[in-house]
């Protein structure tokens, strides 16, 4: 069949890239992001030495040509260690945010597309969001032993509630709109209307929470290890970093203020790009 | 002709916090296959119900529904899905009835999707295209969102939706109403057009009397969930016996500068229609109201051939 010219495929996805390259801040964050992601990929790459190379000699030295962030006690370079500490606050940042999305999404599709099962499960979601976020996470983590993985998932799983909440709203909302009905009297199953009419129509809450959660789960993560609950030495997760670092704060503030800036600079990044997702998904702001 | 859908005394009540709802209470009609039957009522009055229970989007309380000489007051899953092939819905707000994530290639051809009628990604498109050109939507617009086209192409999308499955009845849920006047023609003559041609049946649910006056065979008039008259459409736009339908073909503006002024201006609100009791619904608006109307419910009754009206004095009042 000939096509004529103004037939054209355009995406959804070039449509909010347009606005979103309009909000200057939410660029830079990406763009700080991005290269974030990078030094994390690259890691090997771009240190200039080992995470874990000691050297006593060098211990505890003062920002210099050849440590530009300095050493600490045992003689290890921050630099180093910071870019490879990337990996983990990266990853704990991205898959608990993801364990959060698929269990919150889920069980937020679910409670709000089957009436019946709603109560059972937000009551129970209502009765995980009593408990402290922090204190459910060193629940998890405490159960089932301090190591990555089990951060992650405490991490994870303990901010499920807040995502099954998004969710939920947003689906009570979708499944009432005329071309869910629609859908159904062409014969649509349940899982044809949750697949491809519900869920592309009710996910701009949720990609927002997602990006503004991913910056509070570095920040647990970072917590947690602070407090013991996370990664163990000699890895280098940021958290953990600040948390040797602060026995020295008097001789070596550079120990704490440097992984903390790191810290900053990624939440920032995070909540400025989670921000500029909510203005560009919103069709209301639409130009 | 043959009938094609008969609905018997069909009931829909809602459950709300303060009471019974009577959405829908006991309407009767038949339809005959090929022809056009206009639900005519306010907002509120359970026209939009009507139409959705018949096509099980939402369960009925009571009554019998039957299409094609069949039973189908209840329906196993299976055969609802047969049976939606043959039953479709234009909705009113073309707007909200089309998926703002899907592109119009793809709104239009998942019904093809679900009953598996095409094999291939061509040939779906191709059978896309064919009704694509039938409702006049230029071809180039397969690809595009519904954001990107007017209120008018927006119903023709919904109109090949419905259409593609090559359906015998199609509810019409007040198609026209929320379209500029200009495009509501366009519509209009497309869809009567549409139903010389393929011999379509349409139930045509709406609160414009001139809308209806154009395409329908036969006109029912809903008050708060009740049949209040029915008749062929010339017969009630001539005489009309019940006060409702009176006032309410008195309220069709006239395109004339000096037109004579007697309308009939209904008093109040439209009552609850939630918990209602046994008597005339219409009873405390109407002009001619006597006290026996708010202590017995009337029946639809024969006043002239084929003209059926809802009202203890329908003699009375019209001097029959």
């Amino acid at each position: 069949m000939k096509k004529s010219v103004t037939e054209k495929k355009h995406t959804m996805l070039g449509e909010i890239w347009r606005r979103f390259k309009k909000n200057r801040q939410a660029v830079i964050g990406l763009i700080v992001l991005i290269l974030f992601i990078l030094i994390a990929v690259f890691a090997p790459v771009v240190a200039p030495y080992g995470y874990d190379d000691q050297d006593a000699s060098r211990a505890m030295m003062r920002p210099c040509t050849d440590y530009p962030f300095g050493t600490d006690n045992l003689g290890r370079d921050v630099m180093s260690r910071l870019i490879y500490g990337s990996r983990y606050s990266l990853s704990i940042g991205f898959l608990a945010v993801g364990i959060s999305v698929i269990t919150g999404g889920f069980l937020g599709i679910i409670a709000a597309y089957y009436p019946k099962l709603d109560n059972i499960i937000m009551r129970t979601m209502d009765l995980f969001m009593a408990i402290p976020q922090m204190l459910l996470a060193m629940c998890i983590v405490s159960a089932l032993g301090p190591n990555l993985f089990n951060l992650m998932l405490a991490v994870g799983l303990s901010s499920t509630p807040k995502f099954a909440r998004v969710v939920r709203a947003s689906v009570l909302s979708t499944r009432e709109q005329e071309f869910v009905e629609a859908a159904r009297a062409i014969g649509a199953s349940n899982t044809r209307i949750i697949l491809r009419h519900i869920i592309p129509n009710s996910m701009a809450p949720l990609i927002v929470q997602a990006t503004l959660a991913m910056a509070g789960a570095v920040i647990s993560a970072s917590a947690l290890s602070f407090l013991g609950f996370g990664v163990a030495p000699p890895m280098p997760e940021w958290g953990a970093m600040l948390s040797a670092g602060r026995k020295y704060i008097r001789q070596a503030p550079y120990l704490t203020v440097i992984p903390g800036l790191a810290i900053m600079a990624i939440v920032y990044a995070l909540n400025v790009v989670g921000d500029g997702l909510r203005d560009c998904l919103d069709p209301r702001l639409k130009k | 002709m043959s009938e094609i859908l008969r609905v018997e005394d069909l009931k829909k009540y809602f459950e709300t916090k303060k009471g019974t709802l009577h959405a829908v209470d006991g309407v009767t009609f038949t339809v005959e296959a090929g022809k056009t039957l206009g639900i005519v009522g306010e907002s509120g009055c359970g026209k939009s119900t009507l139409g959705r229970v018949i096509l099980h989007l939402h369960e009925r309380t009571d009554g019998k529904i039957v299409f094609q000489g069949e039973d189908i007051s209840d329906v196993s899953p299976a055969k609802l899905k047969a049976l939606r092939k043959d039953m479709q819905i234009i909705f009113q707000d073309p707007y909200a009835s089309l998926n703002p994530r899907m592109s119009l290639g793809n709104i239009i051809g998942e019904p093809l999707e679900i009953y598996g009628m095409c094999k291939s990604k061509e040939e779906k498109e191709k059978k896309v295209r064919e009704i694509m050109d039938v409702v006049g939507l230029a071809s180039r617009t397969y690809y595009l969102y519904p954001h990107e086209l007017d209120g008018g192409r927006r119903q023709r999308v919904g109109i090949a939706r419905a259409l593609i499955l090559d359906p015998k009845l199609i509810v019409c849920d007040e198609p026209v109403s929320a379209l500029d006047v200009s495009i509501q023609a366009q519509i209009l003559n497309l869809m009567m057009e549409l139903q010389k041609e393929r011999g379509l049946t349409y139930l045509f649910i709406t609160h414009n009397l001139s809308v209806v006056k154009h395409i329908s065979d036969d006109i029912t008039v809903m008050y708060l969930g009740q049949m209040v008259e029915k008749a062929d459409s010339a017969e009630i736009f001539k005489h009309q016996y019940h006060p409702y339908t009176k006032a309410l073909i008195s309220a069709i503006p006239l395109p004339k500068y000096d037109a004579p002024d007697n309308q009939i201006i209904l008093k109040g609100e439209i009552t609850s229609p939630i918990n209602v009791t046994k008597s005339c619904r219409f009873a405390p608006r109407c002009i001619y109201a006597k006290p026996e109307c708010f202590n017995t419910e009337p029946q639809l009754e024969e006043v002239a051939p084929n003209h059926f009206v809802k009202c203890h004095f329908v003699k009375e009042i019209n001097n029959l």
